[in-house]
């Protein structure tokens, strides 16, 4: 499993996030009022097809000043024909200020001449000055709307759903839990991930699919049976029917996904809860000299079998004990004298329902001659995405954590990694290559070399270290820059004798920063690592709450199909809006690739290219032959890939929402991805309402 | 006084167009009409003259091609000016899964209404068009009559100044039918100004105090019913206590004028009559306005 581990911190995310959705949604805006013009224009003629645009943009001004109390009504000139001198002298004012701004960017901003820096400086004048105007619009919009009636139009909304059978879902959804059983098989190796990924997914779909039909099919309906015309001769806004419809429809998704988020987590918690006997009959002494009939002594032996796995018990000499890992969980084992029988009371399963708080470092890494490099040795891997450390070398890889602190941790660092390992012979493949762990202090560079261990392929390696650590050597690593800006790191020793203990936080962290080495020891073997194979575990999150922010990504998934449905849905009939809605979902989980593809870091090239290639079955890594056709095929493909790269901005990253590979692989969900996430699916709903509400505005209703 | 027209349509036109922008039907050409505050309007014509194209235009469910439509003097599209008007449609849109209760309550909640008032009108008004025994139950159990008196009940939910009807009286029955014209004659009583359209000529002739007869698209008629109604080259005299001697000389003198005695009195015609008039000369004539009578 890989983890979006690239993850932007929030704070780096929104410094640029709002210019970015400011600059999409502003140039959808801008392109949606110039074709919406156009289509006026053609069908009313041109000064009619104007006035319409213009009428749409600066009703809700009007209107607003309608709704001014009678003292500030002398504002009412601003709005009012006979002031339109005026208003010309204001836009053109706004129109010379915009001007100068972009002038004055572009001059300092880019390498451009003079005359082009002048039509662009229009150009983008013009652009901020529509902007500007929708913006203003929106505000008065806004500021018209009215919370009862959009109260009410939600509230029909949710009425309406429920007449369309929602219960019928409920009870679907309610149906497939119960008969799961069949069908989930308990001898799983993983069943958490089998339970999250069969909840999860039987929610978003049901979901999902529900919103779907409802939120596309809801505004056409209404319109098909004129029931919208009774509505709209009332004092309701465009903007209002829309945002009623959404708000309702998101709220009646909501009050879905609590129940049924509720009912998942009682199924998850009762599905995985079992216990075992242990089976008297199996108990042996651990070393073979020991007679168990005598007592206390360590035993080992088997389980019963449960839930379709047994696992293996070992007991103290106490009699206490656990059942060993199995299926992610362990029980513990308390034995309880009974007269002169021993009874084994075995508790319920443990580690299976958690949340891992993984702190992420960065990784680089360090050549055998210590000088760093940005990646390790390519072993000629197909798959790029781990980098080798050399072994029997100087050769590293190092992470470097923040915010390792006492309070995050405790009074122990564990740590978890996943270890590549490429062997250049076979050697003894019953046995791990062995490797070393150091700790660094970024600071003081003091290094201590903590412990040595077997590497084990395939499986999380769980390491601790005590606060207070036992040093097998210790040294210090002094980093050097030479002219060349390159870096090397020099062994020097300690200043003083090696302490018998060092401490964690006071002598290896500086201010929670901590640097942790991995090397391998065998020479001729190599460790691939990537930078989220190795990560410190904080403390654990709650397992309900990160159950919850599964669903919170459903939640946001279910907003942007009802934004979507919604938004089609009022200049498109019912069917077509559902086939547009499920379109873009389905273009929004290609976005990334349509993303790579404008930028050229597809294999291929463009799609004019990697048409040619399919027809003269070319391979795509080696260059086209020099010519007119090439030329002409990248020419065309530069056009079209900005234009991929344009919509890919404009499309929702649908799958970015799907967050059940945390939950189910037992790893918290960070709070920046929620935010993240969460603003962006806000944003795309804010922006879809603004396009739905244009469009609201500017159809004929009883048409 | 310019405060007392109600709906002033200027040059109104509208023509249907198909996906593509072509000319598909020309329903409304070039209207001009005035509505005064007070007074029942009647917009009569066959099917397809534009009646409800009318309407919908003064509502802003549809935008006019050229022309303007100002209601309390603010254009169609201000959705601010539906504050003041009730509109009862062609068949009643409401929503089926809603009882009258919950129907007016939701109606009532997209205007500036307190819960309490709220409440308040929508039991007077299921009292008034007399469904009180249904009120709680859904809509979709309703008979057709039932239908129109709820859709009437959400049309005054605001108490509103203008009340557009369309078709008021199709699906009822004739004791619907008498209902529903004392009510707009009670509207009128409370000084609300009132625009129907209706096919049906005994409607309108019982209840509008003017009308405009439309014919494919095109004004064809308009001015006061009493007015349009009477026939001017024929007159009326009752009159008592005549002597036979004075009766002669009447007679005397219409036969010397060229006249000739039908019976002596100033009759009226029926609307029916003058509609299907009109509807024969258009056909004749097409693009004329009939008889150019202009109000009195």
């Amino acid at each position: 499993m890989i983890l979006e581990t690239e993850l932007p911190a929030f704070h780096e995310w929104i410094a640029w996030a709002p210019l970015l959705w400011l600059a999409v949604v502003g140039g959808v805006a801008v392109l949606g009022l110039l074709f919406g013009s156009l289509v006026a224009v053609v069908r009313h003629g041109p000064v009619a097809g104007l006035e319409i645009t213009g009428k749409v943009l600066l009703s809700s001004v009007w209107d607003l000043f309608n709704m001014l109390p009678r003292s500030l009504r002398w504002l009412n000139w601003l709005v009012n024909k006979g002031a339109l001198p005026y208003r010309v002298l204001a836009v053109v004012m706004l129109f010379i200020v915009f001007l100068g701004l972009a002038f004055v960017i572009l001059d300092r901003e880019t390498p451009l001449s003079l005359p082009l820096i002048v039509i662009c400086s229009v150009a983008v004048a013009v652009v901020f000055l529509v902007i500007f105007f929708m913006f203003v619009c929106l505000v008065c919009e806004f500021l018209c709307m009215s919370p009862r009636r959009l109260g009410a139009l939600a509230w029909l909304a949710v009425k309406d759903s429920l007449r369309r059978r929602v219960l019928i879902v409920f009870i679907l959804f309610l149906l497939l839990l119960l008969f799961a059983g069949w069908f989930l098989d308990p001898g799983n190796e993983h069943p958490l991930r089998l339970y999250i990924g069969f909840v999860l997914t039987a929610t978003s779909y049901l979901v999902l699919l529900l919103m779907l039909f409802l939120s596309a099919l809801s505004l056409p309906t209404d319109l098909k049976n004129k029931t919208l015309h009774t509505v709209v001769t009332k004092p309701v806004r465009p903007s209002e029917i829309v945002l009623g419809r959404m708000l309702g429809f998101i709220a009646l998704g909501t009050l879905l996904l609590v129940v049924m988020g509720a009912i998942s987590y009682i199924f998850v918690v009762r599905g995985l809860n079992h216990t075992h006997d242990v089976l008297p009959g199996s108990l042996k002494a651990v070393a073979p000299g020991d007679d168990p009939a005598k007592g206390d002594v360590p035993l080992k032996g088997t389980s019963s079998m449960a839930n379709g796995h047994r696992h293996n018990v070992l007991l103290g000499p106490t009699g206490n004990g656990r059942l060993e890992m199995a299926q992610d969980h362990f029980h513990r084992v308390v034995a309880k004298q009974e007269g002169d029988k021993t009874r084994y009371e075995v508790g319920p399963p443990e580690g299976l329902r958690i949340a891992r708080v993984p702190v992420y470092g960065k990784l680089r890494f360090i050549d055998s001659q210590r000088h760093e490099a940005d990646k390790g040795t390519n072993v000629g891997d197909e798959w790029t995405y781990r980098s080798y450390i050399e072994g029997g070398s100087l050769a590293a890889g190092v992470w470097s954590f923040e915010g390792v602190t006492p309070q995050a941790f405790s009074d122990q660092l564990q740590l978890e990694m996943t270890l590549g390992v490429f062997r250049t012979y076979k050697g003894d493949i019953n046995k791990g290559i062995p490797g070393v762990l150091l700790l660094r202090n970024p600071k003081s560079g003091l290094t201590v070399e903590t412990k040595i261990f077997e590497s084990r392929e395939f499986s999380t390696d769980v390491h601790r270290f005590p606060r207070k650590l036992t040093p097998m050597t210790a040294y210090v690593l002094r980093r050097e820059e030479d002219a060349e800006g390159k870096v090397k790191y020099v062994r020097d020793e300690l200043p003083g004798a090696m302490k018998s203990r060092y401490d964690l936080f006071d002598d290896l962290t500086d201010d929670g920063r901590v640097e942790v080495w991995l090397q391998c020891l065998d020479a001729m073997q190599f460790f691939g690592t990537a930078q989220p194979d190795l990560y410190l575990r904080a403390q654990d999150a709650s397992f309900a709450l990160n159950f919850a922010k599964g669903y919170f990504g459903i939640w946001m998934q279910m907003v942007l199909v009802v934004s979507f449905g919604v938004m089609f849905s009022t200049f498109l009939t019912g069917p077509i809006a559902m086939i547009a809605t499920v379109g873009t979902l389905v273009l929004g989980f290609f976005r990334d690739y349509m993303v790579e593809l404008a930028l050229g870091k597809t294999y291929g090239g463009g799609p004019v290219e990697s048409f040619i290639r399919l027809l003269t079955q070319d391979n795509v890594v080696s260059d086209l032959p020099a010519g007119i056709r090439t030329t002409v095929a990248h020419s065309v493909d530069a056009v079209l890939e900005k234009a991929i790269g344009a919509m890919a901005q404009v499309l929702p990253p649908f799958g970015r929402f799907e967050c059940p590979d945390y939950v189910a692989h037992g790893f918290n969900v960070p709070a920046d991805w929620i935010a993240e996430r969460g603003l962006t699916a806000l944003g795309f709903a804010v922006a879809l309402f603004v396009v739905g509400y244009f469009f609201m505005k500017t159809r004929e209703v009883a048409r | 006084m310019p405060n007392d027209v109600i709906i002033e349509a200027r040059n109104l036109t509208k023509v249907y167009r198909d996906f593509w922008g072509r000319q598909k039907v020309r329903a409304l050409k070039a209207l001009d009409i005035e509505v005064r505050r007070g007074e029942v309007f009647g917009l009569l014509g066959p099917n397809g003259s534009g009646k409800t194209t009318t309407i919908k235009l003064i509502l802003g469910l549809l935008f006019p091609t050229s022309g303007q439509v100002l209601c309390f003097g603010r254009d169609a599209t201000d959705v601010t000016k539906n504050e003041r008007i009730g509109y009862l449609p062609e068949e009643s849109y409401l929503y089926k899964f809603l009882s009258a209760e919950e129907t007016l309550d939701f109606y009532g909640r997209l205007f500036k209404m307190s819960r309490r008032l709220r409440r308040q009108r929508t039991s007077e008004l299921i009292e008034q068009v007399g469904l009180t025994h249904a009120k709680k139950r859904q809509l979709r159990e309703y008979s057709k009559g039932m239908t129109r008196r709820i859709g009437l009940a959400q049309a005054l939910i605001n108490d509103p100044e203008l009340i557009l009807l369309d078709e008021p009286t199709t699906g009822l029955d004739p004791l619907g039918i008498r209902d529903m014209k004392e009510m707009i004659l009670d509207l009128r009583r409370r000084g609300k100004t009132i625009v129907m359209c209706s096919h049906r000529l005994d409607d309108v002739e019982d209840v509008c105090d003017r009308i405009a007869i439309l014919y494919e698209g095109e004004l064809k008629e308009l001015g006061r019913v009493d007015s349009l109604l009477k026939v001017r080259d024929v007159t009326e005299i009752h009159a008592s206590g005549l002597s036979e001697k004075a009766q002669r000389e009447i007679t005397q003198l219409i036969q010397r004028e060229g006249g000739e005695v039908i019976s002596v009195g100033n009759p009226t015609t029926t609307l029916e009559r003058l509609f299907l008039d009109i509807i024969a000369e258009s056909k004749a004539h097409p693009g004329r306005r009939v008889r150019g009578v202009k109000e009195s």
